[in-house]
């Protein structure tokens, strides 16, 4: 059994908590993106008892690593 | 002749940069704790190191101030049950520490005696 991570979700979302939140790597191609974005949030959705919170980081995940909101990325 | 001046130059030089160095890293402490910057720092450091507010437990897995611990963990085992089938592992975790510290929450509630 792996060990969970600990705490809560960072204050603004970087490229690699976004690529943990859908389960790939941090350049993993747009296509697979999209894929796993709707695998995960089919998981989650709000309408079968998933939570709205975690349905909005799933989104904002997909957005990060596509490139429409800036990530935090690196501090340098 | 002329080497030994270059040497004594060259430790007398780096004596006073050492020094300079030294009053710049005091200054930049001192100057950090007049404005607060070094308390923001440790408190971010805290804060995202550990641990995960009630608010934010509340929010992950979909329950308000009201519910019961039953409700709660209803919810806690389907959210976490479907992250294990398709989900993912970071977000699992998200939803085992949400419960983690509504557990605590609740059971310092019933201790003391209060309703949850």
């Amino acid at each position: 059994m792996r060990k969970f991570y600990e705490g809560g979700f960072q204050p603004a979302m970087t490229r690699r908590e976004a690529g943990l939140i859908l389960g790939v790597r941090e350049n993993v191609h747009p296509e697979k993106v999209k894929e796993a974005h709707k695998k995960v949030m089919v998981a989650n959705h709000p309408d079968a008892g998933g939570s709205h919170y975690l349905a909005s980081k799933i989104n904002e995940a997909k957005d990060v690593l596509l490139g429409k909101t800036k990530g935090g990325g690196s501090v340098f | 002749m002329a080497g030994k001046l270059i040497a004594n130059l060259i430790v007398m030089g780096s004596g006073i940069i050492g020094r300079a160095m030294l009053q710049a890293y005091r200054k930049a402490l001192d100057n950090a704790n007049k404005t607060g910057v070094a308390h923001e720092t440790i408190n971010n450091i805290r804060r995202a190191s550990k641990t995960m507010t009630e608010q934010e437990a509340r929010q992950i897995l979909g329950v308000s101030e009201q519910s019961t611990w039953e409700e709660i963990a209803q919810r806690y085992d389907n959210l976490f049950e479907r992250n294990a089938t398709s989900g993912s592992f970071y977000l699992q975790s998200k939803v085992h520490r949400a419960k983690e510290c509504l557990e605590n929450v609740y059971q310092k509630n019933k201790q003391d005696g209060t309703p949850p």
